[in-house]
């Protein structure tokens, strides 16, 4: 490939997934909206959040670390949208497939936790345990359907994926192949969102808890980018396993956003789980659903 | 002479030197340098991509040879021996020894006990027969627990509990060499090789569970892991750093020279355990993951930051093993990378530990926080070491995993694949635990005026936290070695280049990942920094939680019991059966030797010498 067009491609992808992810932000609050009988935010509520967020007078730092934990947040995350295929670019998918970008996204996690760490709040470390604990809980069966998608494809390259899945239409996508572990991975997926019911480790609703409880003015902003990012990865990576990927933006688009309202529109039903709830729950339906559907695929 | 009796004849050097000129000032300096000539006399062997080089010297010991010789996997392992000696020498050289003499322990004593290590070692790697793989073995037991008692009572507890086990691994081996020269009459590497596919299946059953527990000892595998985490945590400074970088790894190179060279991955997946459900590979397959997982959730628990390295040390040992009895090109690879991967981050770790132990006098993570802002470089020595223990880009451990994971799931092996990945995560969070209840949080009243690490402990700290990132940066080196390696021991060669691994089922290229993650560190840095208002920092000990202002004398750093939630759940799971395996086996050798007391004692000795020679009589007549 001529190296401008990589560039090219390496700077709009990240790009695009943030303006879709925060068209994601959009739809999630007006998902919320519609069941809680409001009007919801408009069109560009995310981006005015952001923009307030960053222009705020009071804006304190506790450290070089807090920073730096903001800036690898944003950061992990600009990369690993190069490695996940859109229609028309691959980036550097064919780099490190599946697994690296798996543990490329665990990079802003592990950016947040050194970022909160230094803002000495045990409030802020009691959040950073409770977000580990549950990325433990939603791992294992995510781990499940990843090796399951993986050994089904024979390969870990995703751009390989989306071709197998593309070459025989609707029958031999993912979903319909593998259809347990497409259900465990919308399991796991609820759970990696950190929204409702799995929310108690973001804590969002809480002022003086949770890993956010230091985060005020731009770095509560870059954690909102982050989020956008996070939903947009979270879509995508799975319209890629299971939904055949994007045949054009139409719908690519419509595949990512109509996966996401899944776990939307349930987070709005549910109570809250406590931690160790969820840890018992994950380990429990939706891993039994993977295993199930695991044997299915490996012979 | 041949330049393998050159590098035996330095190493040695390096130990009289230490032994006769141990207590003067400067020889430490000397040590350093001669690590660095044990160094140049390994590259100059030339083993790695030449031929074999074997010493001029052997001894008969009962007509049997015994001879040594270096090939590409000695070099491999020999290079990681002497870099853990260099840098460990290298820190021990400055303020760390005469802080160590202030405490009224002996430097000399520790130069001789590392500098007996390396050779140990040395002739272990260099070991063409049984018999020498078994003095090599013997020798390097015994450096070992020299270095391990130099602590004090606990680590002299620790020595002795290893030298139980060393010596029982050791008897389990001599019976193993014992069983093998009744089949091939031989010890000789080459004439034991030949002899093994004529052996039945029961016969090499025999010897895999023999030489597996014996080497499986010194590794630390399951269920014979409980002596390492306490020894090694309790080694003096920076020789916990050369135990936890190489040490047992030993136990690994006698496995790959026994185990996968000779009787060979193929036949131990063709070794059915009855019914055929489970075949000797898979259940070494499983002993990896069980040693992966368990000593793993071990260290999550611990709350001084000396044993939760230790234990992790055992669990990454488990990465190796699964790595090569996957038999494929890449996984062989992967674990055989480990190796090196681990030593670099898991030396780094302990030293910049052990740099907070110089500077606050202890390693309790109950008892620290808030060091980030006054100990900056050591808090980053221990970033670049944690990410590559738990294995993220773009450090190298993230490589060799990714290489183990990637073959597991090409060989369809679902639950080791999820085993793995467990490990992994339990590793995240437990050195997320270690990194912030030193470094984050609170920092305590009495470390106000702690002083980041003396120069002479960071420079080695330094260079080993370069040598992570450089080596995740760039794997192309380190896997020509390990294809080198590979192809010594007769296992598939993984196709390797400059950045990564290539293969049709997924390719890895860490130029390209790490090349993309900096430039997106680089664009977070834009967003930043370089959008919104500007930010004031506030000062370490300005804090304010829960309705309250927090002043420095109120102690608010949240460190025990790290993960509640999940102990509430998983901590029943911690039953210590394995501790109590080991009290029933001490228990029952204790009453065995109570009842052999007995019968001596009370029951006339030559009766039991004459029903024994009697016996002895009628089976030998028939």
């Amino acid at each position: 490939m001529d190296w401008k067009e990589l560039v090219l491609e390496l700077v709009l992808m990240p790009l695009i997934a943030f303006v879709v992810g925060m068209g994601m932000v959009l739809m999630m609050r007006r998902i919320a909206a519609k069941l809680q009988r409001r009007v919801g935010p408009p069109l560009f509520q995310a981006f005015y959040d952001i923009v307030k967020l960053h222009s705020k007078e009071t804006q304190v730092s506790h450290g070089l670390i807090h920073e730096i934990g903001i800036v690898m947040a944003i950061g992990g995350y600009v990369a690993a949208e190069t490695l996940l295929p859109v229609p028309g670019m691959n980036g550097i998918a064919a780099q490190g497939g599946l697994i690296a970008l798996l543990y490329m996204t665990m990079i802003p996690s592990l950016g947040l936790a050194l970022g909160v760490g230094q803002c000495a709040n045990p409030n802020g470390s009691i959040g950073i345990s409770r977000a580990l604990t549950a990325m433990l809980a939603y791992d294992v069966p995510l781990v499940i359907v990843i090796f399951g998608v993986a050994y089904h494809y024979g390969t870990t390259n995703l751009v390989d994926m989306i071709a197998q899945q593309q070459a025989g239409g609707i029958a031999t996508w993912g979903a319909a192949e593998m259809p347990l572990l497409a259900i465990a991975g919308l399991f796991a997926m609820q759970g990696m969102l950190g929204k409702h019911p799995f929310e108690i480790y973001v804590a969002p609703a809480e002022i003086a808890t949770g890993p956010m409880v230091e985060m005020g003015g731009k770095f509560l902003g870059g954690l909102f980018v982050m989020q956008c990012f996070q939903l947009y990865t979270a879509g995508v990576l799975y319209v890629t396993l299971f939904l055949g990927g994007g045949e054009n933006w139409a719908t690519f688009l419509v595949k990512s956003f109509a996966i996401l309202a899944i776990p939307m529109s349930i987070a709005m039903l549910f109570p809250r789980y406590r931690t160790e709830d969820m840890v018992r729950l994950m380990w429990k339906w939706p891993v039994m659903l993977g295993l199930l559907g695991l044997a299915f695929i490996v012979r | 002479m041949t330049s393998l009796d050159l590098l035996f004849l330095v190493s040695g050097l390096t130990l009289v030197v230490a032994l006769v000129l141990g207590r003067q000032r400067l020889t430490a300096p000397l040590l350093v340098v001669l690590y660095g000539v044990q160094f140049a006399a390994l590259i100059h062997t030339g083993t790695l991509f030449g031929d074999p080089v074997a010493a001029s010297f052997g001894i008969t010991v009962l007509d049997q040879p015994m001879h040594w010789r270096y090939d590409a996997l000695s070099w491999f392992f020999a290079m990681i021996t002497i870099g853990a000696g260099f840098f460990s020498a290298w820190y021990a050289a400055g303020v760390w020894q005469s802080a160590y003499a202030k405490g009224g322990q002996s430097p000399w004593l520790f130069h001789v006990a590392l500098a007996a290590n390396v050779f140990a070692m040395l002739v272990l790697l260099g070991s063409g027969d049984f018999l020498s793989l078994f003095l090599g073995w013997e020798l390097v037991s015994w450096a070992s627990f020299l270095l391990m008692a130099l602590g004090g009572p606990a680590s002299g507890r620790a020595a002795l509990r290893y030298l139980t086990y060393a010596f029982s691994g050791a008897m389990a081996i001599l019976g193993a060499m014992a069983l093998l020269y009744t089949q091939a009459g031989s010890l000789e590497y080459a004439q034991v090789a030949a002899a093994i596919p004529t052996l039945t299946n029961t016969q090499v059953w025999v010897l895999l569970a023999l030489f597996g527990s014996g080497f499986g000892v010194k590794m630390g595998l399951l269920p014979f892991h409980l002596w390492q985490a306490a020894a090694y945590a309790e080694t003096p400074g920076p020789g916990s750093a050369f135990f936890g970088a190489i040490s047992s790894r030993m136990g690994l190179y006698a496995i790959m020279v026994v185990i996968v060279a000779m009787m060979g991955v193929t036949r131990l997946a063709n070794m059915d355990v009855v019914f055929a459900l489970v075949s000797a590979r898979d259940l070494l397959a499983w002993i990896a993951a069980l040693t992966i997982i368990l000593p793993t959730f071990t260290a999550l628990q611990q709350h001084d930051a000396r044993y939760l390295l230790a234990w992790h040390g055992i669990g990454q040992g488990g990465y190796m093993l699964l790595g090569l009895v996957t038999g494929s090109a890449i996984g062989t690879a992967g674990g055989i990378m480990h190796v090196f991967n681990h030593a670099t981050y898991q030396a780094a770790l302990f030293m910049a530990v052990m740099a907070v132990v110089h500077r606050t006098g202890t390693a309790d993570l109950n008892k620290l926080g808030g060091l980030v802002a006054r100990m900056p470089l050591s808090f980053l020595v221990m970033l670049f070491g944690i990410i590559g223990l738990a294995g993220l880009p773009p450090m190298n451990g993230f490589v060799s995993k990714w290489m183990i994971y990637s073959a597991l799931i090409t060989d369809g092996m679902p639950l080791l694949f999820v085993a793995a990945i467990v490990g992994t995560l339990g590793t995240i969070l437990s050195v997320y635990k270690l990194i912030h209840n030193m470094f984050l949080g609170q920092l305590r009243i009495e470390h106000e005026q702690v002083r980041e690490a003396p120069l002479s402990m960071l420079a080695p700290m330094l260079a080993l936290a370069t040598l992570i990132f450089l080596s995740g940066l760039v794997p192309g080196p380190v896997l020509s070695w390990v294809a080198e390696v590979q192809r010594v021991v007769g296992l598939p060669v993984v196709n390797y280049s400059l950045g990564g691994v290539i293969d049709p089922r997924g390719s890895l290229d860490m130029l390209w990942l790490v090349g993309i993650l900096m430039a997106g560190f680089g664009v977070g840095a834009l967003v930043f920094f370089g959008f919104g208002g500007k930010s004031r920092r506030v000062h370490q000990l300005d804090n304010y939680a829960g309705g309250h202002f927090l002043t420095a004398q109120v102690r608010y750093q949240y460190s025990d019991n790290f993960y509640a939630g999940l102990m509430h759940l998983i901590g029943p799971w911690y039953r210590g059966a394995f501790r109590w395996l080991e009290e029933a086996i001490s228990a029952l050798v204790d009453l065995l030797s109570y009842a052999m007391h007995w019968i001596y004692r009370s029951v006339q000795p030559l009766v039991f010498l004459l029903a024994a020679t009697v016996a002895m009589l009628v089976w030998a007549g028939v």
